[in-house]
């Protein structure tokens, strides 16, 4: 019955397109649309002067961006040797023990920094005392997993014949490491970052669970949701959504193949 | 009052609470699973509709449905143990023993009186603003239990159902409410309006109490837990939390930014001293929200945290000095840290405190002209406030309910029963609560002979003194421009202040960009760096 | 010597500073204590609340169901949607590509927050249907989907299915008989990603759930929040059962003996669940 149908293997797109303009698409718009008008539908640019003229918004921007900096800063140094070792140190069970760093993720993370809260608590008496330090600890915690998994796919694919013509050429270890590894596992880590800095701007549940009581752009998102103003919500979404686009842009440098190679290494 | 109002008077285990729960989930898992049908296609999703057709059919046309939104642990869910009885010293000894929930008793009990079939769609909210969104985004209910201010946000926009003439019929037997509820309450509910209504056209009150601090007193002495000024209180920086909601925290920078006036000799003997009180501790204009932001950006940077519930056990196992808490919730703290033989106190600031009251409102949308639906709401507010069932309530959740209990004596006994001294006690006190049960602090029939320390602690929470009611302030509801400045006021002190930073700060900001940006470069030009070597 | 011992120190501190808060909430659930810190005595009462508490049970089967079926949705959809894009025009393919990523790389708050506004502000569905829920999730997960298929599409011999057309099959039959088997792996990593991510996701179901509907996660944020000790401690347990479990599929991994290639798959299959 199906030879009196055209069938064309393009056609099977159409149902994921229509998908992702009804649910990807439409929501960005509608959200532009919100972002751009007041309360009873009228154009506006106020609420995007709201944010950018006001001291408290922008510093909340700049103390999310620094959180987010520091956060996936310190994940790529904690992991990259981690990854390193696992993937190229010729471990056996390189896999399984990958396994274990993964394993905690399958426990919400509401429940593991409750019980981070808690270890802090005791090694610092008083949580109130360092807001940003214990943030910055919950949240590697966090997305610790998130980049280490890239780096070690990376990793792993690395051609063991490059870094033995290297080698060979006269290259010493560390000029190996900067000259070959490092910059093949690039992909890697830009997955690593796209993947941390991202949640890390916008992860409000984690500060409020290690009360940091300063708001970062998902809490602002939040609070304005909470009081029904999706005028001003929806302007953060969409200044979360540039900063994005810049974050993506900056790591990716516009580079087309970013897509499928973050797609190979996912 | 804003976020989450939870107690539980057995906090170890038992297996009370989230029956009513399970039933509605196992319902909701049905309705998932129907989504997930309708998400494949529109063939299962017919079947699913029939589905939907038979069960309606099926449940019978009689009966009325009444979808109730209350707070969280807000109600008796029943199954208490035996041993758990309420013996009362009224003169009937009544015993009193949550069995059933309160929903399946509303249910029998409407059944029996009106001979209709009632059937309780049961949810919970966290806040007052989850209730909101709730109520605009989708979810239909016929009677719901916010706070004072929410439901006068409601009324202004329209949206409730006034409750019908024969409610307030005090001749009906089983009108319980207006029969049993407290005249210094009532008097509350008749003369705060908005747009020129009354509250009590539209509302029935359920629970309600005041704001203060409860304080470790082995370290803060009553006088400094007596200040709203403690919260600012550098001395005690880490040490005392704050309501994690805009309302209450206003309030308390409020209470900060007045206090000289409100403390004056002036204003504390004067007639009207209530009246003067209650327009201090209103005020929104654009001077005082900006002083009162100042206020608040120093208690962040003083408290502990911004706490919806945290805040109790924070207190309970003393990682906090002081916390900012509703006397509902003081008492459940006062009665957890009493467990571990740790004693806790509650103040309430001499400046002002915030009374509140949570109370039952109809919708509109809800009830949609259903006269039997109506009568099914108002009927289940009724039997929340019949005496027996407000001591279960009591008992359950912690809170001080509106109802005096009228004829009945049973509420007053109940007081009695948790705060009343044993006989052979001999340091007692005399403890007043006249004004609640018969509207004369006066009154010897409602004096409870109690031991002395409650007159800061669970029993002084629970039925407030004459003099803390003369600075017991109604906190109006925000009207469009006022909400927008203060909300906003409230994301500015949340947000990072940029010029709360050092010159030290910036530096280490300097100095960690310095870093990345050289390493980056050395990391970029590696090569003419190294090779040329 | 020296530096196996550095870098193998650092994989066990590493290693530590992941686990000491999943063994502290292990230890704690099986005490009777309500607050990490206090210890009282050894009880099972965590887990005795944990399976005979309806409630939890209720929320865990939800939260399941949720997560297979938004899975399954996704998975159907993404693995179509990558078939169809491979073949098409660069140009369509581009643009599918580009609308794919932007869930991908959004943080999860705006994607719950555009997609809420859009069905229940705009559309007026009701959460009530569970409708902007299961769509939420689907559009968290099905773009992984997506990325996970389309490399395999990308390694697969496209002779194959020339020649079964020569052969005489239809385009149907080919596709199903000699594309899906190829790309079977990535489909199956697709969906056990889209599994892990709807499990774990908080922000899209506090944005789009029903009132009366709690998922682990959201149940998790209320109880921590709350005073429903009783539920909270169960948690703990739930946690240690999960772990334990865990830990049992990778003793029974690594005991079954993989092959190399077929580790290659379990790596590969890891690295999805990151997100």
């Amino acid at each position: 019955m199906m030879k009196n149908i055209r069938f064309s293997r393009k056609q099977l797109c159409i149902p994921y397109a229509l998908f992702l303009i009804c649910f990807v698409v439409l929501p960005l718009a509608v959200i532009v649309y919100y972002a751009f008008t007041d309360g009873s539908g009228r154009f506006t640019l106020a609420n995007l002067l709201n944010f950018f003229t006001n001291g408290n918004t922008i510093g909340t921007l700049c103390y999310s961006l620094v959180i987010a900096a520091v956060v996936t800063l310190v994940c790529l140094l904690v992991a990259y040797p981690v990854a390193y070792v696992l993937a190229r140190s010729g471990l056996k069970r390189g896999p399984v023990i990958l396994m274990l760093f993964i394993l905690p993720m399958w426990i919400n993370f509401t429940l593991r920094v409750t019980a981070l809260k808690e270890i802090l608590t005791v090694l610092e008496g008083n949580l109130s005392l360092h807001p940003f330090l214990n943030t910055v600890i919950a949240m590697t915690y966090d997305y610790l997993p998130f980049m280490i998994l890239p780096l070690y796919t990376t990793l792993l694919q690395l051609d063991e014949s490059l870094l033995e013509a290297a080698a060979d050429l006269g290259a010493g270890p560390a000029a190996v490491f900067s000259r070959v590894t490092l910059p093949l596992s690039m992909p890697g880590i830009i997955s690593g970052i796209t993947m941390t800095f991202l949640p890390a701007m916008t992860n409000y549940v984690i500060l409020d669970m290690i009360y940091n009581s300063t708001y970062i752009m998902g809490s602002l998102i939040g609070s304005y949701f909470n009081i029904y103003d999706w005028n001003n919500g929806s302007m953060i979404s969409l200044i979360l959504f540039g900063v994005i686009c810049i974050v993506t842009l900056i790591t990716g440098r516009g580079d087309q193949n970013n897509a499928e190679n973050r797609g190979a290494i996912l | 009052m804003t976020t989450e109002k939870k107690t539980e008077k057995d906090f170890l285990m038992s297996g009370r609470r989230g029956r009513r729960k399970t039933a509605l989930s196992a319902r909701a898992a049905g309705a998932l699973a129907a989504a997930l049908v309708l998400a494949v296609g529109p063939v299962p999703a017919v079947c699913s509709g029939n589905m939907a057709l038979t069960a309606s059919a099926a449940s019978g046309t009689e009966k009325v449905t009444l979808r109730i939104a209350n707070w969280e642990e807000y109600i008796d869910e029943g199954g208490w143990d035996e041993e758990e009885a309420i013996d009362l010293d009224d003169e009937n000894s009544t015993v009193i023993l949550g069995e059933n929930s309160m929903i399946e008793d509303f249910e029998d009990w409407y059944l029996e009186n009106y001979g209709v079939e009632v059937n309780v769609e049961y949810s919970t909210f966290g806040s007052n603003e989850d209730l909101y969104n709730q109520l605009t985004l989708g979810n239909d209910f016929d009677l719901v239990c916010p706070s004072e201010y929410m439901f006068m946000k409601l009324i202004a926009e329209n949206r409730l159902q006034p409750l019908s003439d024969s409610f307030f019929d005090e001749d009906t037997e089983s009108n319980y409410y207006v029969r049993g509820v407290s005249d210094y309450i009532r008097n509350i509910f008749d003369t705060n309006t908005i747009n020129g209504e009354p509250w009590s056209r539209y509302a029935a009150g359920y629970m309600w109490g005041t704001t203060g601090i409860v304080y470790n007193p082995e370290e803060i002495s009553e006088e400094e837990a007596s200040h709203w000024a403690i919260l600012a209180d550098p001395k005690y920086k880490g040490q005392v939390t704050i309501k994690d909601n805009v309302r209450d925290s206003y309030f308390a920078a409020l209470g900060i930014l007045n206090e000289e006036e409100l403390l004056d000799p002036e204003t504390l003997n004067a007639e009207d001293r209530l009246e003067r009180i209650t327009e201090a501790m209103n005020r929104t204009d654009e001077e005082t929200v900006a002083a009162a932001e100042e206020i608040l950006k120093q208690m962040k940077e003083n408290a502990y945290s911004f706490e919806s519930d945290s805040g109790k056990a924070d207190m309970v196992t003393g990682k906090v000095l002081a916390n900012y808490q509703w006397s509902g919730d003081a008492v459940y703290t006062l009665d957890q840290a009493e467990i571990d033989d740790y004693y806790l106190a509650y103040a309430v600031p001499e400046e002002s405190t915030n009374i509140w009251f949570d109370g039952w409102v109809m919708l509109k949308d809800g009830i949609a002209g259903d006269a039997a639906k109506q009568q099914a709401a108002e009927a289940f507010i009724n039997f929340m406030s019949r005496p027996d069932n407000v001591v279960r309530n009591m008992y359950y959740i912690g809170y001080t309910s509106v109802i005096a209990g009228g004829d009945s004596d049973i509420i007053y006994a109940y007081a009695d029963w948790c705060y009343g001294a044993e006989e052979d006690t001999e340091d007692t006190i005399e403890y007043p609560v006249g004004f609640f049960f018969s509207g004369d602090n006066a009154d010897p029939d409602y004096v409870i002979t109690a031991e002395p320390d409650q007159v800061n602690r669970q029993l002084f929470a629970q039925y407030p003194p004459q003099d803390v009611l003369e600075r017991a302030v109604v906190m109006q509801y925000f009207d469009q421009e006022n909400n927008q400045r203060i909300n906003q006021m409230w994301v500015n002190v949340r947000c990072f202040n940029l010029a709360s930073l050092s010159w030290q700060d910036w530096a280490k900001i300097a100095a960690g960009v310095a870093i990345v940006l050289i390493a980056a470069g050395v990391f970029l030009k590696r090569d003419d760096i190294f090779r040329k070597r | 010597m020296m530096k196996k011992i550095i870098s193998y120190s650092w994989l066990a501190l590493v290693a530590l500073f992941m686990y000491v808060p999943v063994l502290i909430l292990a230890f704690y659930s099986f005490t009777d204590s309500t607050t990490i810190g206090a210890v009282r005595g050894f009880s099972l009462h965590n887990y005795v609340t944990l399976f005979t508490t309806e409630e939890l049970r209720d929320m865990i089967v939800g939260t399941l169901l949720l997560a297979l079926g938004a899975s399954l949705i996704a998975t159907v959809l993404g693995t179509v949607g990558a078939i169809g894009a491979f073949y098409s025009k660069p140009a369509t393919r581009r643009i599918v590509e580009t609308a794919n990523q932007v869930p991908v790389v959004n943080a999860d708050v705006v994607t719950a927050f555009s997609i809420c506004i859009l069905l229940i502000v705009v559309f007026g569905i009701e959460k009530n249907t569970f409708i902007p829920l299961v769509i939420g999730h689907v559009v968290l997960c099905a773009p992984f989907v997506y990325l996970a298929v389309m490399p395999r599409l990308k390694q697969m011999d496209n002779g194959l299915y020339e020649a079964a057309l020569d052969l005489g099959a239809t385009p149907f039959q080919a596709l199903y008989k000699i594309v899906i088997p190829q790309i079977v792996p990535g489909i199956v990593s697709g969906f056990m990603l889209s599994v892990t991510l709807s499990l774990d996701d908080y922000f899209i179901s506090t944005y789009t759930k029903p009132a009366t509907f709690d998922t682990i996660s959201t149940y998790v944020v209320n109880a921590t929040r709350g005073a429903q000790t009783e539920i909270k401690t169960a948690l703990w347990a739930l946690s240690t059962v999960i772990f334990l479990v865990v830990i049992l599929v990778v003793v029974i991994m690594n005991l079954a003996s993989f092959g190399a290639a077929k580790k290659q798959e379990v790596s590969a299959y890891d690295n999805r669940e990151k997100d």
